[in-house]
């Protein structure tokens, strides 16, 4: 159940194609975690799945049914909105009830699955206030609570985290793992943040200007980066992108480095130093090669370089991401 | 300096010229009086025009509601008391005008009565739906907007002339009516008509007004709301009932308490479409207030003053409300 597949999908607005030809398979259970730069489309695939919104090409498939022309309600889904979009003039419970109303559920019933829901987000002890009197993480518990009281085949949830500071936002991650865990139910997770995305994937899909970029598991997408675009996306500090004194094998002509893959050494690459910042365990130098390229180097332990400073810099071949000139990854 | 900040500075001289050339004797003034002067001398302006024609006519009305006889100048009327009042005011039973003193003061407070519920009732009713229906997506939206906001725009005395030309006797209702092989309705003489017509006309003048608050309030909704309900398959008359009408309360409460005000205070309009006609059937206290102290042939300034005054009353309760509303919609 909640097996969720896109076929060919596209989408335009007037003239603006802002999903293009996606396709997708989310297997049952899966907690895929949508990542792409604000813009990129993920909103409005998140709404095409849902059914908010039309696809203009393509299908959407439930357990392999074609829901494409089926109204969002019944399609067995529920969605965690960015705003979370409670009813401000309602209680707690009033918003959690508000869904399960509508279909005639029997009133015990009702009652039953509130206080299941409250009690795994703890929440009980909000039933009866309105959503002005709760922080921003009591609020998005309450929208997270709103989904689950649903019992739908799969959760959306539309960047559930990005109105939270930084040490909640965090808390609230591990949380809604551990819900994935429980409920064992289909989950896609979007977010411009790509560390939420690591941290939380079992599959991350790279959305950019509305294609997917490329689909893997998170430490996949990190150490096989499929291009250029997910290469300096995926991983923070971003990588360092080079060019090839003389086109490589497979008509490489950019090289990639992660910053934390540089090392100083003996002999290598010459780096004009330009700033550094200590944080702590790492210092991280900003500085130019010779040919002028900006590079970023974290390197172990507390260095104190100077800006105009030369520093020798080199990294384990292994770790070498090459490009070709369309941005693709070679070999 | 680009052309509009040229424009601007051009059409500013003046002021500034005169600005300049007052300075030194505000600088003067000032130094006399500190800084407290200074705020009474900016206030000035505006607190005489005010204690002209507001304090003085209020205390003036006051004096002559205890006043008799025809006379115009105060110095020159006699001293009655609450006389005109209790002339106003006794009745055998105040529901039926022909038991009171005055009869036709009771009759203008009744039709205002009823004028003001069943305007205020139809008024916010229509402005609700004409708001619900532009907040869709409909073709040609900004044109619909203008064409239910333009009356606000008329002068009442132009909308009362439009409407008595086309409900008249020979006017463009009628024609219409016959050509369709109806029978003419003399609508400003049939007292029912008349009053409906009163009534009509006055909500088709201020319907875009109190449309246009509600219309605000509905765009202020957030969309994600309806979204999150129909995610939960809500049916349209239970959003409309549990989301839509709720978070429109304040705006409604707004609409109905001016919308109030105003009915109260009905004049020109209708007195243009109908003259208080037929008989009295469409006399409101506005009118009664005018006729009795300026146009009746034998005119009664003490009596129409005690009127007004009592009117005044239900208008202050009235503003006293919409600002009480004011104040708790400020502090949510
Ligand atoms: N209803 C709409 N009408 C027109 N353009 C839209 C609409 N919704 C989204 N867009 C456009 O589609 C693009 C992707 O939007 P969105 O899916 O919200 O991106 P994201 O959620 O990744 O930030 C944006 O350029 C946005 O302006
Ligand atoms: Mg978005």
């Amino acid at each position: 159940m909640g097996a969720i597949t896109l076929e060919a999908i596209s989408k335009s607005f007037g003239p603006v194609e802002v999903i293009r030809d996606v396709t997708l398979e989310i297997p049952e259970g899966e907690l895929c975690v949508v990542v792409g730069p604000s813009g990129s489309g993920k909103s409005t695939l998140l709404r095409l799945i849902a059914g908010l919104d039309r696809p203009t090409r393509g299908r959407v498939l439930i357990d392999g049914a074609d829901v494409t022309a089926r109204p969002a309600a019944d399609r067995g889904l529920a969605m965690v909105f960015q705003s979370y979009a409670l009813y401000p003039h309602m209680t707690v419970r009033q918003n959690l009830a508000f869904g399960l109303e509508n279909s005639r559920m029997a009133r015990a019933e009702i009652a039953r699955r509130i206080d299941e829901a409250a009690r795994m987000l703890e929440i009980d002890g909000l039933l009866e206030r309105r959503p002005g009197q709760l922080s921003g993480g009591q609020r998005q518990r309450v929208a997270i609570g709103r989904a689950i009281v649903r019992e739908p085949v799969a959760f959306l949830l539309d960047e559930p985290l990005s109105n939270l500071d930084a040490e909640l936002r965090g808390a609230m991650r591990a949380e809604i793992a551990a819900l994935h865990r429980r409920l064992g139910r289909t989950m896609i997770h979007v977010t411009h943040d790509q560390i939420e995305a690591m941290t939380l994937a079992d599959r991350i899909v790279v959305l950019r200007d509305g294609r997917v970029e490329q689909v893997d598991a998170p430490l996949d997408l990190f150490n096989r980066p499929a291009n250029r675009f997910v290469a300096g996306f995926i991983g923070a500090p971003s990588m360092n992108f080079l060019t090839l004194p003389v086109p490589g094998p497979g008509g490489a002509v950019t090289l990639g480095v992660r910053p934390q893959h540089l090392r100083l050494v003996e002999r290598g690459l010459t780096v004009r130093v330009e700033a550094a910042e200590n944080l702590g365990a790492e210092t991280l130098v900003h500085g130019t090669t010779v040919t002028g390229e900006r590079l970023t180097a974290l390197l172990p332990g507390q260095l104190r370089p100077r800006a105009g400073e030369r520093l020798v810099l080199g990294h384990d071949p292994a770790d070498e991401h090459r490009f070709d000139t369309d941005g693709r990854r070679v070999g | 300096m680009s052309l509009g900040a040229r424009v601007g500075a051009a059409a500013t001289a003046p002021l500034r010229a005169l600005a300049a050339a007052l300075d030194p004797a505000m600088r003067g003034w000032q130094r006399l009086a500190g800084r407290g002067g200074m705020i009474g001398l900016f206030l000035l302006p505006n607190l005489a025009i005010f204690t002209i024609f507001v304090l003085v006519p209020i205390g003036l009305n006051v004096a002559y509601s205890m006043t008799g006889g025809a006379q115009v100048f105060l110095a020159d009327r006699p001293f009655v008391g609450g006389e005109q009042y209790a002339r106003l005011l006794e009745c055998e039973n105040h529901l039926r005008p022909r038991t009171c003193r005055d009869d036709t003061f009771w009759t203008a407070v009744w039709n205002t009565a009823r004028f003001v519920v069943l305007q205020v009732g139809l008024m916010t009713g229509a402005a609700l739906v004409t708001a619900l229906i532009l907040n869709r997506s409909l073709p040609a939206k900004g044109f619909w907007r203008a064409v239910f906001f333009f009356p606000v725009l008329l002068s009442p005395v132009v909308v009362g002339l439009i409407w008595r030309w086309i409900l008249q006797r020979q006017g463009l209702a009628n024609l219409v009516m016959v050509e369709g092989g109806l029978e003419p309705v003399n609508w400003l003489v049939d007292r029912f008509w008349a009053f409906a017509a009163a009534v009509g006309v006055s909500v088709w003048a201020h319907l875009g007004f109190y449309a246009l608050i509600l219309l605000a309030g509905l765009q202020a909704i957030p969309k994600d709301l309806y979204e999150a309900a129909e995610m939960d398959g809500t049916r349209p008359w239970r959003v409309f009932r549990r989301i839509t009408l709720p978070l429109l309360t304040p705006n409604l409460a707004v609409v109905v308490v001016l919308a109030l005000i105003r009915a109260v205070q009905i004049f020109d309009e209708a007195y243009v479409l109908t003259g208080g006609g037929p008989g009295t059937a469409t006399m409101f206290l506005t009118q009664y207030i005018y006729e009795t102290g300026f146009a009746s042939p034998v005119r009664n300034p003490g009596l129409a003053a005690a009127a007004s005054i009592l009117m005044a009353g239900v208008l202050v309760v009235l503003t006293l409300l919409r600002l009480s509303r004011q104040r708790r919609a400020a502090q949510r």
